[in-house]
Formats: C-alpha cells, sequence, structure tokens
C-alpha cells in the first residue's frame, strides 16, 4: 500500500475525530507500528489539536483531572484497606479453628522476650568490651610514649657523660627567651647531636636548624632537624667552631641562616 | 538480531512513556493521558453524552476507570488510544442511561449559553490576542470544522447535515484545515 496515499486518504484524521469503529482504529494502528511516517503523522496531528484547543480555550477543565486524581487516591486507599480486612478476617478464621496456632504464638512471645532480654545483655557485653579494648590501647600507646621519652633520657645522659664530646647548651635569645637546647659535638669524629629540650612548635611549614658559627664567617648549616624527636644526630662539622646557634627556617632548611630569626644560641668554652 | 535492534525508535512516544507507566502503576499514567488525550476523548465522550459539563464528569470517570483497568491493558492487542476510547465510549453510553443525562438534556441549551460567555471572558489575554492574530491565516470555515469535528463531538455526518456540505467534502475540507493548522504553529 502507499502510505502516502494512506496518509492522505483523511483516515488519521477520522481515526482522532472518534469518527472510526473499533476495528477500523485497530486497523489504523497497525498501519502505524508497520510504517513509522504513519505513527508520526499521527502523533503530530494529535499535538496539532492539543495546541489549537489551548489556543481556543477548549482544552477539558483542570478540574476533571484534579478530581479524578483525588478519585485515583481514595480508589488505592480503599484497595489498602480491603487488603487488610481480608488478612483480618482470615486470622480470625485461623484462630478460631487451631489452638495450636495461639499456643504457638505464647511460645513465639515469649521467645521474643526471651530473645530480647539476652540481646540486651549482648549488646551491653560488646559495649564493655570495645571499651576495654579502647583503655588497653591507650595504656599500650603510654607505655610506648615512656619508653621512647626513657631512651632519648638515657641517650642524653650517655651524651653527657661521654668524654670526647664537647658539651655546648644554647640559652633563649629575645625572640623566645625560655627556650634552650643543648649541643654535644664529638671530638673525635666531628658528629653534632642535637638534644631538642625547650622549642616552641614551629608554625606551619617551617622548621628549626642547626648553625655553627666560626670566626670572620658566615654560620655553617649543621642541619635541619625535627622538633619531636628529643635527641638526633645532625651533620659533621670540621674546624674551630666558637658557637652553635639555632634560627627557625622554611621547611626543608636554609642555604644561608635567617639570623633575626635566632631562636636559641650558645658559646664553647674557651680552651 | 541485527534487524531487531534497528526496529527499535530512537525517540520514545508519548504512547510508549504512557503505556510504560501504566505498567509499573504510576499515577503519573493518568496525568500524561489527560494531558495528551484529554482533548480527543472529551470529544468522543461528547459525541455520545452531547452536553459538555456532562461529558467532562465522564472524563473524569474514565480517568478513574484507566487506572482501575491499567492492569488489563494489552499494548499487543490494541494501540492506547483504541483503548481509550473503548473505555469512554462505554462510560458515555452508560451516562447516557441515567436519570441526570434525561434530566440536563433540558438545559443543554441554556448551559451552553453560560459556557459561550466563559470563553468570552477568557479571551482577554495579550496572549490570547497573539493566537487570535496567528489563528486569522486559519479561515473561519477551516476553524469551525475543527473546532466542530474534534471538540464539540459532531461526527462527520453531522456536520455535513449542519453545514450542508457533502459528506466526502467535510473529510477533505477536514484534512485541509489541520494541514493548514499545522503549517501556522
Amino acid at each position: 500500500m502507499d502510505v502516502q496515499k494512506y496518509i492522505a486518504s483523511g483516515v488519521l484524521e477520522a481515526y482522532w475525530a472518534g469518527e472510526l469503529n473499533e476495528q477500523e482504529m485497530r486497523e489504523v494502528e497497525a498501519m502505524a507500528s508497520q510504517h513509522p511516517e504513519v505513527k508520526q503523522e499521527l502523533e503530530e496531528l494529535r499535538e496539532a489539536l492539543n495546541e489549537f484547543a489551548a489556543m481556543k480555550d477548549a482544552l477539558p477543565d483542570e478540574d476533571v483531572l484534579n478530581e479524578a486524581m483525588k478519585e485515583v487516591e481514595e480508589s488505592e486507599q480503599n484497595r489498602f484497606w480491603e487488603v487488610l480486612s481480608e488478612d483480618d478476617r482470615s486470622f480470625v478464621k485461623r484462630a478460631k479453628f487451631s489452638l495450636w496456632a495461639v499456643a504457638a504464638t505464647i511460645l513465639l512471645l515469649i521467645s521474643l522476650g526471651f530473645n530480647f532480654y539476652f540481646f540486651g545483655q549482648f549488646q551491653q557485653a560488646r559495649e564493655e568490651l570495645a571499651q576495654a579494648k579502647v583503655e588497653s590501647q591507650q595504656l599500650a600507646q603510654q607505655i610506648s610514649d615512656t619508653r621512647e621519652n626513657l631512651e632519648y633520657a638515657q641517650l642524653r645522659i650517655a651524651h653527657f657523660l661521654n668524654e670526647d664530646n664537647i658539651h655546648v647548651r644554647m640559652e633563649g635569645e629575645d625572640i623566645s627567651p625560655e627556650s634552650y637546647a643543648n649541643v654535644f659535638w664529638n671530638k673525635k669524629t666531628n658528629a653534632v647531636f642535637i638534644s631538642v629540650d625547650n622549642l616552641p612548635e614551629p608554625p606551619h611549614g617551617h622548621q628549626y636548624q642547626l648553625w655553627a658559627i666560626k670566626p670572620g664567617q658566615p654560620p655553617i648549616d649543621a642541619g635541619i632537624f625535627d622538633h619531636n624527636q628529643l635527641v638526633q644526630e645532625l651533620k659533621v662539622v670540621k674546624g674551630k667552631v666558637q658557637a652553635f646557634a639555632v634560627t627557625l627556617e622554611k621547611e626543608g632548611g636554609s642555604p644561608v641562616a635567617t639570623v633575626d630569626k635566632t631562636y636559641v644560641k650558645g658559646f664553647l668554652q674557651a680552651g | 538480531m541485527q534487524q531487531v535492534f534497528t526496529d527499535i525508535p530512537t525517540k520514545t512516544s508519548v504512547e510508549q512513556k504512557i503505556v510504560a507507566l501504566l505498567h509499573e502503576g504510576d499515577k503519573q499514567s493518568v496525568r500524561l493521558i489527560f494531558k495528551h488525550y484529554g482533548v480527543v476523548l472529551l470529544n468522543v465522550i461528547q459525541r455520545v453524552v452531547g452536553n459538555r459539563a456532562m461529558s467532562e464528569e465522564v472524563l473524569q470517570q474514565v480517568l478513574l476507570k484507566v487506572w482501575q483497568n491499567a492492569q488489563s491493558y494489552n499494548a499487543q492487542k490494541a494501540g492506547l488510544y483504541s483503548w481509550l476510547v473503548a473505555i469512554s465510549r462505554n462510560a458515555a453510553l452508560d451516562q447516557r442511561k441515567t436519570k441526570d443525562f434525561k434530566l440536563t438534556q433540558a438545559s443543554r441549551d441554556a448551559l451552553e449559553v453560560m459556557a459561550l460567555e466563559n470563553k468570552a471572558d477568557a479571551s482577554n489575554s495579550i496572549d490570547k490576542m497573539v493566537t487570535e492574530q496567528l489563528l486569522e491565516q486559519l479561515s473561519d470555515h477551516y476553524q469551525i470544522l475543527i473546532k466542530m469535528s474534534f471538540f464539540e463531538g459532531y461526527s462527520h455526518q453531522e456536520i455535513s447535515d449542519t453545514l450542508n456540505i457533502p459528506l466526502g467534502t467535510v473529510k477533505t475540507r477536514i484534512r485541509m484545515a489541520l494541514k493548514q493548522l499545522r503549517a501556522i504553529i
């Protein structure tokens, strides 16, 4: 069949006008499902009619939809209640004829009561266990911290007692008068150790750096150090050192000392 | 297998969307039916009932019936519109049997006068003026034909009788009228 001829026959307009009987309408729909052109023409006709109706105030009243939706909601609710009452009825029926069901229900309720009680107990025990775990973790952490402090203290004492070490106590400068730190400089190996005793927490992105000062020279980098570690080995420094000082530098250290950020400083004893 | 995939349309039509929603039991389907098919269904009802206000009441019942019978709709057996039309025609015929219908038949003319007055009130806005201007391009006798055939429930035979035009000409002119309307909007 010639599709264009079919479209031009006026049958599609008659379809929407309600002019066709059931059989004829199905024929149109069968054509539409076989030929996309027919389907599209049908849709466009319907849309054009809807637009024209809107222009001509010929749309069905919006209240029709609103009222229908209300009825739809009500019918849903009714169906819901019907389902519920059906359940009720069947329950009553069964209960009448079977005492076993009643007995089973009572047993079930008792069992539920026990379940509830034991579950409560179980929950409480679980909480207590969790609490104990946390406490034991805290305790382990404390022990580990204490041990670390002890190791540092022992190390520090060892440095103090080591006769090969030159000990320099650095006192707080104007910028931080409360601060102090100790340097141990091994005469044989020239290794430098610092003991971070009292230095404020460095601001974010900054680090402390130790400098060795020789007469007539700019300060020599003796290494950056970690504020949190009490005793640490830094760089090897040789030659005639007059003093040690700690400055605050950007993280990663600086090749040149920022002298006005000197926190602590200490001179070697002459001789 | 290849053939199957090429057969699937790329764009989902309004009809497909509504059918899917109906089967899912989604209330949105009822809204979409009202939006896209409300005009034509009201016309189908009006062809049977005659009175517009009463036809709207029937349309309301139809929407509820559509919802309640959504599960019984079989897209393999009938297109959505012919299913909707079947429900609408049955509801309209039931309405004709009621006492209400017989009583309102008497006051039908009075109601139509009121409806005309309401329309006059609503046509004052600027929007309306713009569309009126647009529609001036569509000649009056075409507008009358569209309204009678699609919004006022006249059958082609009734139009032929009322306007004194041969039945074949009614069909041709309705087609021309819609062609012109689509060209304008």
